[in-house]
């Protein structure tokens, strides 16, 4: 409770309390801009933070996280362009809404619904991080070894239905985080003797390459599409009414949201697309799904939103990912020196509850922002891409070579750019990657303090009974989707012959 | 199996072998210094991983087929091309007058007719970005071939 109210008290703090609301109003207005990611914004912001302590690049960090759900569903509604990829379910119905002239009536459902959900994930990170990380605490490597793999075949399922491909790009994630000294022996590998990668490739440049650069070459490829733009007469808060209906989709879909966010890997889209569909079997009022449901809106906004918090629980307590932007987020406190996992929550309990506070806050100023200036921020859609693409490039570059002040980091971050356009044009998801080299480390780190413990027999992981769950649940993890998918063709097959 | 798969997995199966080929130029350490995996162990086991998860591909097993793709547009690879001559600009004329000459030209590129409305706009952003990195960060960015030869 004493480092509660220490977080409450650092987030009072007049720096951390405007980097909370810089974190807010930046994460909307990006957030907003179609193409630009949550992820793609914490990636090219990332740099900004090393300059910061470790308190205030979190709460910075947390606060962008908190508010670039809510910014996607501005342009989703608007011009049907989810401004974040956790806003595609919120377009099914928040553009016909618009369509029909209710855009304000859809954007004020759109911010309750999103505090709402956010706020109640807040409250399951306060309460269950800590628990987890009490569970954690009595983990050895073999155990962190067994979840960093779980973690890692959990992105199988990111990232549409190449589950094969997601792996693949998983393990070449991990390949990369091999580049660089091997501390236990102290050998370069595929360092080919340059200064510039004895080191590792620094997580910045591939994280900006592979979201920014990939998106604007995306984008090039896209040139002379038009977005049909939509007025927004007025922002008014749902009515009594509205509330009513949609009580049952934002409780069902905060809950389901915030479980999905900490499953590790699964993020807020799979979060949205999931509650859609459940807030569309839930509802009295089917019929009006597609067409213009106000509850469409309400269901999707309030469990994106609520994956937030419930992925920063596995980051935090675990050091696993729950996302992709909180692997980019666990990448900038990597830089600060800062290891996510149980000891954080003695060693450095203020810190945590920096992330408490700060995302508290950030719910609370967008759903003022959102209710107050949605206008303005619906105008951020119309920056012509001429003008915007080019900015998020030299954007990108000064962010990839601030850290080092190093040209090669610039090269590392193009290279990357380019493997992230040929990745999405093959059918391959960069999350994966991500994640893979975020935790490439810990794998190898891990297998080798398990083999040390085992003296090299690997026989011995399975004499433990939480690292032998964690594998199963891992092989049933990557089995489940094949199995479910031969269990339906039989179904197909043996209602064709009539049995 | 699909041509595309194919194409695919045959590329990542040529980087597995070539990533696994460097892994015989790691430095050896002598066995009796060596306690656990050596270095080269770990990298050829994940090798090995997106090897088999390659065949897999290959074989379309796990994945939905997949459709050729529409031939890269022109546009992607003029751009790709500026962003590349951007570093290469970097080092000829320093940072700041790259970024100006970038911002203007790749705007010009994608269409937009008004080059004071793209000077302008890259101005203020250059000025922005070098009052927060340089003036407030104390960043140090590459002056340049021509400016170093002046200076």
């Amino acid at each position: 409770m004493d480092a509660f109210f220490a977080g409450l008290t650092a987030v009072a703090d007049p720096q951390i309390l405007f980097l909370v609301f810089a974190g807010t109003v930046l994460g909307v207005v990006v957030g907003a801009l179609p193409g630009i990611s949550g992820s793609t914004t914490t990636a090219l912001l990332l740099p900004l933070t090393i300059a910061m302590t470790p308190n205030a690049a979190i709460a910075f960090l947390g606060s962008i996280y908190c508010a670039a759900n809510f910014g996607g569903s501005i342009t989703a509604i608007l011009i049907n362009t989810p401004g974040d990829p956790s806003a595609s379910a919120t377009a099914f119905d928040g553009y016909p809404l618009a369509k029909r002239g209710e855009a304000g009536r859809a954007l004020g459902m759109s911010a309750v619904a999103s505090a709402i959900g956010g706020i109640f994930s807040v409250i399951v990170l306060i309460i269950f991080a800590p628990v987890l990380a009490r569970l954690a605490y009595q983990f050895g490597p073999p155990e962190y070894f067994a979840l960093a793999l779980f973690g890692l075949s959990m992105v199988a399922a990111v990232g549409g239905d190449s589950p094969v491909k997601n792996l693949m790009a998983a393990a070449s994630g991990v390949l990369i985080a091999t580049v660089g000294l091997d501390l236990t022996t102290g050998v370069e590998r595929f360092a080919f003797g340059m200064p510039a990668l004895s080191d590792g490739i620094g997580f910045i440049p591939v994280l900006i390459g592979l979201f920014a650069i990939a998106e604007l070459l995306e984008r090039a490829s896209q040139r002379g599409v038009v977005q049909e733009y939509i007025k927004l007469n007025a922002v008014k808060l749902p009515t009594l009414a509205d509330f009513r209906k949609c009580a049952k989709a934002i409780s069902v879909s905060s809950v389901i949201g915030t479980f999905i966010g900490i499953l590790p890997a699964l993020g807020a889209t799979t979060a949205a697309l999931i509650c859609y569909n459940e807030t569309k079997r839930w509802s009295k009022h089917k019929e009006e799904f597609g067409k213009g449901a106000i509850e469409g809106v309400a269901g999707p906004e309030a469990a994106n939103n609520a994956a937030v918090g419930g992925a920063m629980v596995p980051t935090l307590a675990l050091g696993i990912p729950g996302s992709t932007t909180t692997a980019i987020i666990l990448a900038g406190l990597l830089v600060q020196g800062v290891r996510p996992g149980p000891h954080l929550f003695n060693e450095q309990p203020t810190l945590l509850y920096v992330v408490f506070g700060s995302m508290l806050v950030a719910n609370l100023l967008y759903l003022i922002l959102g209710l107050g200036a949605a206008k303005i921020f619906a105008r951020i859609a119309l920056i012509p891409e001429a003008f915007l693409w080019p900015a998020v490039f030299i954007l990108s570059v000064v962010g990839a070579y601030a850290p080092n002040q190093a040209m090669e980091d610039v090269v590392i971050m193009l290279l990357f750019g380019v493997v992230g356009f040929l990745f999405r044009r093959y059918g391959f998801s960069p999350a994966p990657l991500i994640m893979g080299l975020v935790l490439g480390k810990m794998v190898e780190e891990t297998l080798k303090q398990s083999l040390l413990i085992f003296d090299q027999d690997w026989t011995l992981f399975f004499a433990r009974p939480v690292v032998v769950t964690l594998f199963l649940i891992t092989a049933a993890g990557l089995l489940a989707p094949s199995l479910y998918r031969a269990w339906r063709r039989l179904r197909r097959v043996q209602a064709g012959n009539g049995v | 199996m699909r041509r595309t798969d194919v194409v695919v997995a045959g590329v990542a199966l040529c980087g597995c072998a070539i990533a696994f080929g460097l892994t015989y130029r790691f430095d050896t350490m002598p066995a009796a210094m060596v306690s656990g995996l050596g270095a080269e162990v770990f990298p050829r086991l994940v090798i090995g991983v997106i090897a088999f998860l390659a065949v897999l591909a290959a074989f379309g097993i796990g994945n939905p087929p997949m459709e050729t793709p529409a031939p890269v547009p022109r546009m992607v690879w003029m751009t790709a091309a500026v962003l590349f001559a951007f570093v290469g600009a970097v080092a000829l004329i320093g940072m700041w007058p790259a970024a100006i000459v970038f911002l203007v030209g790749l705007g010009l590129l994608w269409g937009e007719r008004s080059v004071w409305k793209l000077s302008a706009s890259a101005l203020v952003l250059c000025a922005a970005l070098y009052g927060l990195f340089v003036r407030v960060l104390g960043g140090n960015f590459p002056k340049g071939l021509i400016a170093n030869l002046w200076s």
